[in-house]
Protein backbone atom coordinates (compact mmCIF):
# COMPACT_ATOMS: atom_id res chain seq x y z
CA UNK A 1 0.00 0.00 0.00
CA UNK A 2 1.17 3.36 -0.78
CA UNK A 3 -0.05 6.82 0.47
CA UNK A 4 -1.06 9.38 -2.26
CA UNK A 5 0.41 12.55 -2.76
CA UNK A 6 -2.24 14.56 -1.30
CA UNK A 7 -1.41 15.51 1.98
CA UNK A 8 -4.91 15.56 3.82
CA UNK A 9 -5.44 12.09 2.45
CA UNK A 10 -2.09 11.13 3.42
CA UNK A 11 -2.58 12.25 6.80
CA UNK A 12 -5.85 10.56 7.10
CA UNK A 13 -4.28 6.88 5.47
CA UNK A 14 -1.38 7.66 8.45
CA UNK A 15 -3.81 8.28 11.08
CA UNK A 16 -5.95 4.83 10.44
CA UNK A 17 -3.04 2.99 9.97
CA UNK A 18 -1.12 3.59 13.22
CA UNK A 19 -2.80 1.83 16.10
CA UNK A 20 -2.06 -1.30 13.60
CA UNK A 21 1.09 -0.55 12.92
CA UNK A 22 2.02 -0.43 16.48
CA UNK A 23 0.04 -3.64 17.11
CA UNK A 24 2.39 -5.13 14.63
CA UNK A 25 -0.82 -6.30 12.63
CA UNK A 26 -0.37 -4.01 10.11
CA UNK A 27 1.12 -5.43 6.43
CA UNK A 28 4.13 -4.74 5.96
CA UNK A 29 3.54 -2.08 2.95
CA UNK A 30 1.35 -0.55 4.87
CA UNK A 31 3.94 0.57 7.58
CA UNK A 32 6.40 0.79 5.45
CA UNK A 33 3.65 3.90 3.89
CA UNK A 34 3.38 4.97 7.01
CA UNK A 35 6.97 5.22 7.93
CA UNK A 36 7.37 7.10 4.55
CA UNK A 37 4.71 9.34 5.76
CA UNK A 38 6.27 10.09 8.92
CA UNK A 39 9.30 11.29 7.75
CA UNK A 40 8.01 14.53 6.18
CA UNK A 41 4.52 15.03 8.22
CA UNK A 42 5.65 16.78 11.82
CA UNK A 43 2.23 16.30 12.97
CA UNK A 44 2.03 13.32 12.01
CA UNK A 45 4.75 12.12 13.60
CA UNK A 46 3.72 14.01 16.79
CA UNK A 47 0.52 12.23 16.81
CA UNK A 48 2.87 8.79 16.37
CA UNK A 49 4.75 9.42 19.16
CA UNK A 50 1.46 10.24 21.39
CA UNK A 51 0.08 7.10 19.93
CA UNK A 52 3.13 5.18 20.60
CA UNK A 53 3.43 6.47 24.67
CA UNK A 54 -0.17 5.52 25.16
CA UNK A 55 0.44 2.05 23.41
CA UNK A 56 3.20 2.26 26.62
CA UNK A 57 0.94 3.32 29.14
CA UNK A 58 -1.80 0.73 28.28
CA UNK A 59 0.43 -2.35 28.37
CA UNK A 60 1.70 -1.66 31.63
CA UNK A 61 0.52 -4.18 34.49
CA UNK A 62 -2.22 -3.27 36.19
CA UNK A 63 -1.92 -1.24 39.93
CA UNK A 64 -4.48 -2.92 40.99
CA UNK A 65 -3.62 -5.45 43.79
CA UNK A 66 -4.78 -8.65 43.37
CA UNK A 67 -3.57 -12.21 44.07
CA UNK A 68 -4.42 -15.19 41.61
CA UNK A 69 -3.92 -17.31 43.74
CA UNK A 70 -6.59 -16.05 46.54
CA UNK A 71 -8.65 -15.58 43.63
CA UNK A 72 -8.43 -19.11 42.46
CA UNK A 73 -8.66 -20.44 46.16
CA UNK A 74 -12.19 -18.65 46.17
CA UNK A 75 -13.19 -19.68 42.64
CA UNK A 76 -12.25 -23.15 43.49
CA UNK A 77 -14.37 -22.63 47.03
CA UNK A 78 -17.16 -21.80 44.67
CA UNK A 79 -16.94 -24.41 42.29
CA UNK A 80 -17.48 -26.69 45.46
CA UNK A 81 -20.51 -24.98 46.85
CA UNK A 82 -24.06 -26.45 45.68
CA UNK A 83 -24.94 -24.25 42.53
CA UNK A 84 -27.58 -21.92 43.01
CA UNK A 85 -29.40 -23.19 40.44
CA UNK A 86 -28.86 -27.00 41.97
CA UNK A 87 -30.60 -24.82 45.24
CA UNK A 88 -33.07 -23.33 43.56
CA UNK A 89 -34.21 -26.78 42.04
CA UNK A 90 -34.14 -28.30 45.12
CA UNK A 91 -36.11 -25.57 46.49
CA UNK A 92 -38.98 -25.55 44.04
CA UNK A 93 -38.84 -29.80 44.42
CA UNK A 94 -39.65 -29.43 48.09
CA UNK A 95 -42.12 -26.53 47.50
CA UNK A 96 -43.98 -29.08 45.18
CA UNK A 97 -43.86 -32.07 47.26
CA UNK A 98 -45.53 -29.95 50.15
CA UNK A 99 -48.21 -28.51 47.36
CA UNK A 100 -48.71 -32.44 46.73
CA UNK A 101 -49.26 -33.29 50.08
CA UNK A 102 -51.36 -30.59 50.91
CA UNK A 103 -53.89 -31.55 48.27
CA UNK A 104 -53.75 -34.89 48.91
CA UNK A 105 -54.60 -34.37 52.40
CA UNK A 106 -57.35 -31.90 51.12
CA UNK A 107 -58.64 -34.97 49.14
CA UNK A 108 -58.45 -37.55 51.85
CA UNK A 109 -60.40 -34.95 54.34
CA UNK A 110 -63.24 -34.22 51.49
CA UNK A 111 -62.96 -38.47 51.50
CA UNK A 112 -63.85 -38.67 54.89
CA UNK A 113 -66.39 -36.39 55.33
CA UNK A 114 -68.21 -37.69 52.25
CA UNK A 115 -68.03 -41.10 54.10
CA UNK A 116 -69.57 -40.04 56.56
CA UNK A 117 -72.14 -37.89 55.62
CA UNK A 118 -73.41 -41.09 52.99
CA UNK A 119 -73.36 -43.21 56.12
CA UNK A 120 -75.64 -41.04 57.76
CA UNK A 121 -79.23 -41.74 58.07
CA UNK A 122 -81.21 -39.44 55.45
CA UNK A 123 -83.68 -38.45 58.06
CA UNK A 124 -82.27 -34.73 59.50
CA UNK A 125 -82.08 -34.60 62.69
CA UNK A 126 -84.76 -32.01 63.17
CA UNK A 127 -88.71 -32.34 63.09
CA UNK A 128 -91.04 -29.68 61.94
CA UNK A 129 -94.39 -28.49 63.31
CA UNK A 130 -95.66 -30.02 60.72
CA UNK A 131 -94.76 -32.92 60.58
CA UNK A 132 -96.70 -36.36 62.68
CA UNK A 133 -95.03 -37.02 65.95
CA UNK A 134 -92.70 -39.62 66.30
CA UNK A 135 -93.76 -42.98 67.22
CA UNK A 136 -93.56 -43.51 71.11
CA UNK A 137 -90.64 -45.67 71.81
CA UNK A 138 -92.14 -49.16 73.14
CA UNK A 139 -91.45 -49.20 76.72
CA UNK A 140 -92.27 -45.18 77.48
CA UNK A 141 -93.77 -43.98 80.49
CA UNK A 142 -95.71 -40.85 80.88
CA UNK A 143 -94.83 -39.96 84.03
CA UNK A 144 -96.13 -36.91 85.99
CA UNK A 145 -94.32 -35.37 88.92
CA UNK A 146 -95.75 -33.57 92.19
CA UNK A 147 -95.31 -30.25 91.41
CA UNK A 148 -93.60 -29.67 94.62
CA UNK A 149 -91.47 -32.15 93.63
CA UNK A 150 -87.37 -31.20 94.12
CA UNK A 151 -85.60 -31.71 90.97
CA UNK A 152 -82.91 -33.39 92.94
CA UNK A 153 -85.13 -35.87 94.27
CA UNK A 154 -86.67 -36.40 90.20
CA UNK A 155 -83.20 -37.10 89.46
CA UNK A 156 -82.28 -39.20 92.14
CA UNK A 157 -85.20 -41.35 90.96
CA UNK A 158 -84.86 -41.60 87.19
CA UNK A 159 -81.21 -42.44 88.44
CA UNK A 160 -82.00 -45.47 90.43
CA UNK A 161 -84.67 -46.82 88.06
CA UNK A 162 -82.26 -46.49 85.14
CA UNK A 163 -84.80 -43.70 83.15
CA UNK A 164 -84.29 -41.27 81.13
CA UNK A 165 -86.57 -38.28 79.27
CA UNK A 166 -86.83 -38.30 76.27
CA UNK A 167 -89.68 -35.67 76.14
CA UNK A 168 -91.91 -33.10 78.22
CA UNK A 169 -92.90 -31.69 79.84
CA UNK A 170 -95.68 -31.23 77.93
CA UNK A 171 -98.82 -29.03 78.97
CA UNK A 172 -100.46 -31.29 82.19
CA UNK A 173 -96.52 -31.26 83.27
CA UNK A 174 -95.91 -35.19 82.06
CA UNK A 175 -92.37 -36.11 81.14
CA UNK A 176 -92.08 -39.77 78.60
CA UNK A 177 -89.45 -41.56 80.02
CA UNK A 178 -88.02 -45.10 78.89
CA UNK A 179 -85.51 -47.34 80.62
CA UNK A 180 -81.81 -47.02 79.73
CA UNK A 181 -81.91 -50.63 79.89
CA UNK A 182 -83.85 -52.43 77.89
CA UNK A 183 -84.11 -55.58 79.32
CA UNK A 184 -85.90 -53.58 82.29
CA UNK A 185 -89.75 -54.87 82.20
CA UNK A 186 -92.43 -51.95 81.88
CA UNK A 187 -94.50 -52.97 84.36
CA UNK A 188 -91.88 -53.16 87.06
CA UNK A 189 -90.64 -49.65 86.33
CA UNK A 190 -94.47 -48.66 86.45
CA UNK A 191 -95.01 -50.08 89.84
CA UNK A 192 -91.23 -48.66 91.45
CA UNK A 193 -92.43 -45.10 89.89
CA UNK A 194 -96.59 -45.48 91.31
CA UNK A 195 -94.76 -46.51 94.52
CA UNK A 196 -92.39 -43.61 94.57
CA UNK A 197 -93.12 -40.40 97.02
CA UNK A 198 -93.86 -37.15 94.54
CA UNK A 199 -95.35 -38.93 91.44
CA UNK A 200 -98.39 -38.68 90.94
CA UNK A 201 -99.46 -40.59 88.04
CA UNK A 202 -97.04 -42.89 86.29
CA UNK A 203 -99.18 -44.67 82.79
CA UNK A 204 -97.12 -46.61 80.02
CA UNK A 205 -97.85 -45.23 76.87
CA UNK A 206 -99.93 -46.60 74.23
CA UNK A 207 -98.63 -46.26 70.56
CA UNK A 208 -101.53 -44.39 68.54
CA UNK A 209 -102.97 -46.75 66.15
CA UNK B 1 -2.72 -13.51 14.01
CA UNK B 2 1.09 -14.19 14.80
CA UNK B 3 2.54 -17.23 15.22
CA UNK B 4 2.83 -17.01 19.18
CA UNK B 5 -0.91 -16.25 18.97
CA UNK B 6 -1.48 -19.38 17.55
CA UNK B 7 0.55 -21.15 19.83
CA UNK B 8 -1.67 -19.60 23.14
CA UNK B 9 -4.59 -20.27 21.08
CA UNK B 10 -3.77 -24.24 21.06
CA UNK B 11 -2.39 -24.19 23.93
CA UNK B 12 -5.93 -22.32 25.46
CA UNK B 13 -8.24 -25.05 23.42
CA UNK B 14 -6.64 -28.09 25.11
CA UNK B 15 -6.68 -26.54 28.66
CA UNK B 16 -10.94 -25.70 27.92
CA UNK B 17 -10.68 -29.21 26.58
CA UNK B 18 -9.39 -30.57 29.64
CA UNK B 19 -11.80 -28.16 31.69
CA UNK B 20 -14.70 -29.44 30.42
CA UNK B 21 -13.51 -33.32 31.56
CA UNK B 22 -13.78 -31.48 34.83
CA UNK B 23 -9.80 -30.77 35.26
CA UNK B 24 -9.36 -28.03 38.04
CA UNK B 25 -5.81 -28.20 37.21
CA UNK B 26 -6.21 -27.21 33.80
CA UNK B 27 -8.50 -24.51 35.34
CA UNK B 28 -5.43 -22.79 37.52
CA UNK B 29 -3.42 -22.90 34.72
CA UNK B 30 -5.77 -20.99 32.41
CA UNK B 31 -7.12 -18.53 35.67
CA UNK B 32 -3.20 -17.53 36.17
CA UNK B 33 -2.54 -17.40 32.70
CA UNK B 34 -5.57 -14.74 32.03
CA UNK B 35 -5.41 -12.75 35.68
CA UNK B 36 -3.44 -10.42 34.80
CA UNK B 37 -4.74 -8.92 31.68
CA UNK B 38 -8.10 -9.54 32.64
CA UNK B 39 -7.30 -7.33 35.82
CA UNK B 40 -5.99 -4.50 33.89
CA UNK B 41 -8.71 -4.68 31.12
CA UNK B 42 -11.44 -4.62 34.04
CA UNK B 43 -9.53 -1.72 35.91
CA UNK B 44 -10.61 0.18 32.83
CA UNK B 45 -13.77 -0.69 34.11
CA UNK B 46 -13.72 -0.15 38.13
CA UNK B 47 -10.97 0.53 40.58
CA UNK B 48 -12.45 -1.49 43.25
CA UNK B 49 -10.37 -4.55 43.61
CA UNK B 50 -13.19 -6.79 45.21
CA UNK B 51 -15.30 -5.88 41.95
CA UNK B 52 -12.78 -7.07 40.03
CA UNK B 53 -11.75 -10.46 41.69
CA UNK B 54 -15.76 -11.13 41.40
CA UNK B 55 -15.95 -9.90 37.99
CA UNK B 56 -12.80 -12.84 37.00
CA UNK B 57 -14.26 -15.67 38.98
CA UNK B 58 -17.63 -15.03 37.93
CA UNK B 59 -16.12 -15.29 34.44
CA UNK B 60 -13.98 -18.33 34.54
CA UNK B 61 -17.25 -19.96 36.63
CA UNK B 62 -19.07 -19.48 33.28
CA UNK B 63 -15.83 -20.81 31.50
CA UNK B 64 -16.15 -23.58 33.31
CA UNK B 65 -19.47 -24.23 32.62
CA UNK B 66 -19.07 -23.77 29.34
CA UNK B 67 -16.02 -25.33 28.99
CA UNK B 68 -17.54 -28.42 26.75
CA UNK B 69 -20.00 -25.76 24.79
CA UNK B 70 -17.00 -23.74 23.28
CA UNK B 71 -17.28 -24.37 19.34
CA UNK B 72 -14.03 -22.61 18.62
CA UNK B 73 -15.60 -20.50 16.20
CA UNK B 74 -12.87 -16.93 17.71
CA UNK B 75 -9.97 -17.07 19.68
CA UNK B 76 -10.55 -18.75 23.10
CA UNK B 77 -8.68 -15.63 24.63
CA UNK B 78 -11.43 -13.35 22.47
CA UNK B 79 -14.10 -16.05 23.67
CA UNK B 80 -12.93 -15.16 27.83
CA UNK B 81 -12.80 -11.45 27.18
CA UNK B 82 -15.91 -11.75 26.07
CA UNK B 83 -17.13 -13.24 28.68
CA UNK B 84 -14.99 -10.94 31.01
CA UNK B 85 -16.99 -7.53 29.43
CA UNK B 86 -20.38 -9.17 29.82
CA UNK B 87 -19.78 -9.58 33.29
CA UNK B 88 -18.16 -6.40 34.13
CA UNK B 89 -21.25 -4.68 32.77
CA UNK B 90 -23.17 -6.79 34.79
CA UNK B 91 -20.96 -5.81 37.94
CA UNK B 92 -21.09 -2.42 37.03
CA UNK B 93 -25.23 -1.93 36.53
CA UNK B 94 -25.04 -3.83 40.35
CA UNK B 95 -22.41 -1.68 42.17
CA UNK B 96 -22.24 1.61 39.42
CA UNK B 97 -19.44 2.98 37.70
CA UNK B 98 -16.32 4.14 39.36
CA UNK B 99 -14.18 6.70 38.71
CA UNK B 100 -10.87 5.45 36.58
CA UNK B 101 -8.81 7.90 38.66
CA UNK B 102 -8.24 6.57 42.42
CA UNK B 103 -5.54 8.81 44.86
CA UNK B 104 -6.43 6.36 47.23
CA UNK B 105 -4.19 3.69 45.46
CA UNK B 106 -1.23 2.06 47.51
CA UNK B 107 2.15 3.19 46.05
CA UNK B 108 4.59 0.75 44.37
CA UNK B 109 2.05 -2.63 44.44
CA UNK B 110 3.77 -3.60 41.07
CA UNK B 111 7.38 -4.19 39.93
CA UNK B 112 8.91 -1.57 37.33
CA UNK B 113 12.23 -0.84 35.86
CA UNK B 114 11.97 2.56 37.02
CA UNK B 115 8.94 3.16 39.05
CA UNK B 116 8.47 7.11 38.92
CA UNK B 117 8.47 6.96 35.13
CA UNK B 118 5.48 4.07 35.00
CA UNK B 119 3.88 6.43 38.19
CA UNK B 120 4.68 9.27 35.47
CA UNK B 121 2.75 7.24 32.62
CA UNK B 122 -0.05 6.09 34.62
CA UNK B 123 -1.03 9.78 35.30
CA UNK B 124 -0.73 10.54 31.98
CA UNK B 125 -2.70 7.72 31.10
CA UNK B 126 -5.38 8.43 33.51
CA UNK B 127 -5.64 12.22 32.69
CA UNK B 128 -6.59 10.66 29.25
CA UNK B 129 -9.16 8.09 29.96
CA UNK B 130 -11.27 9.96 32.70
CA UNK B 131 -12.91 11.76 29.63
CA UNK B 132 -13.48 8.43 27.36
CA UNK B 133 -17.26 6.92 27.86
CA UNK B 134 -16.58 3.02 29.56
CA UNK B 135 -16.90 1.32 26.05
CA UNK B 136 -14.42 3.96 24.40
CA UNK B 137 -12.08 3.01 27.25
CA UNK B 138 -13.13 -0.79 26.60
CA UNK B 139 -12.26 -0.19 22.77
CA UNK B 140 -8.86 1.42 23.59
CA UNK B 141 -7.53 -1.15 26.27
CA UNK B 142 -8.70 -3.67 23.66
CA UNK B 143 -6.38 -2.86 20.87
CA UNK B 144 -4.00 -0.37 22.40
CA UNK B 145 -3.30 -3.02 25.63
CA UNK B 146 -4.58 -6.35 24.28
CA UNK B 147 -3.83 -5.97 20.76
CA UNK B 148 -7.13 -6.96 19.59
CA UNK B 149 -7.93 -6.74 15.71
CA UNK B 150 -11.17 -5.16 15.11
CA UNK B 151 -12.84 -7.85 14.31
CA UNK B 152 -12.12 -9.45 17.56
CA UNK B 153 -13.40 -6.21 19.50
CA UNK B 154 -16.72 -6.61 17.82
CA UNK B 155 -16.82 -10.12 18.93
CA UNK B 156 -15.85 -9.32 22.30
CA UNK B 157 -18.48 -6.65 22.63
CA UNK B 158 -21.25 -8.19 20.37
CA UNK B 159 -21.82 -5.24 18.25
CA UNK B 160 -21.08 -4.04 14.57
CA UNK B 161 -17.11 -3.45 13.28
CA UNK B 162 -18.65 -0.71 12.47
CA UNK B 163 -19.35 0.14 15.92
CA UNK B 164 -16.14 -0.82 16.98
CA UNK B 165 -14.58 2.17 14.57
CA UNK B 166 -16.71 4.63 15.57
CA UNK B 167 -15.74 3.83 19.02
CA UNK B 168 -12.27 3.92 18.57
CA UNK B 169 -11.94 6.87 16.67
CA UNK B 170 -14.03 9.07 18.73
CA UNK B 171 -11.74 7.93 21.82
CA UNK B 172 -8.64 8.71 19.50
CA UNK B 173 -9.76 11.77 18.95
CA UNK B 174 -10.73 12.86 22.65
CA UNK B 175 -7.31 11.50 23.87
CA UNK B 176 -5.39 13.61 21.13
CA UNK B 177 -7.32 16.61 22.76
CA UNK B 178 -7.11 16.25 26.35
CA UNK B 179 -3.66 14.18 26.59
CA UNK B 180 -0.40 16.48 26.34
CA UNK B 181 2.96 15.31 24.89
CA UNK B 182 5.13 14.20 28.24
CA UNK B 183 7.74 16.25 27.20
CA UNK B 184 5.32 19.38 28.25
CA UNK B 185 3.54 20.14 25.07
CA UNK B 186 0.11 21.49 25.61
CA UNK B 187 -3.03 19.24 24.33
CA UNK B 188 -3.86 20.34 20.52
CA UNK B 189 -7.54 21.32 20.80
CA UNK B 190 -8.45 20.24 16.97
CA UNK B 191 -11.99 18.41 16.31
CA UNK B 192 -10.63 17.67 12.85
CA UNK B 193 -8.77 14.37 11.70
CA UNK B 194 -5.66 14.89 10.28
Amino acid sequence: MTFQTNPDRDCARAWEAMPWVLQGSAPREQGQALMSHLVHCAACRAEFARQSQLQLAMSLPSDIPLDANVGLKHLLGRLDAPAPQEARSRTAGWLTRALVAAVLIQAIGIGVLGMKLWSESDQPRYRTLSEAAQPATTGSIRVVPDAGMKLADWNALLHALGLRVVGGPNDVGAYTVVPRDSTATAQHLLQQLRAAPGIRLAEPVTRTP
Amino acid sequence: MNDADTDADVTDRMLLQRMSTGDRAALAVLYRGYHGRLCRFLSRLTRRPDIIEEVINDCFWIAWQKAGSFHGDSRVSTWIMGIAYRCGLKALRQHGDEPVADDALPENRVPAHNPDEDRELRDWLGKGLIHLSVDQRVVIELVYGVGHSLDDVAAIMQCPVGTVKARLFHARVKLRNVLPSLAGDSPMREESVP
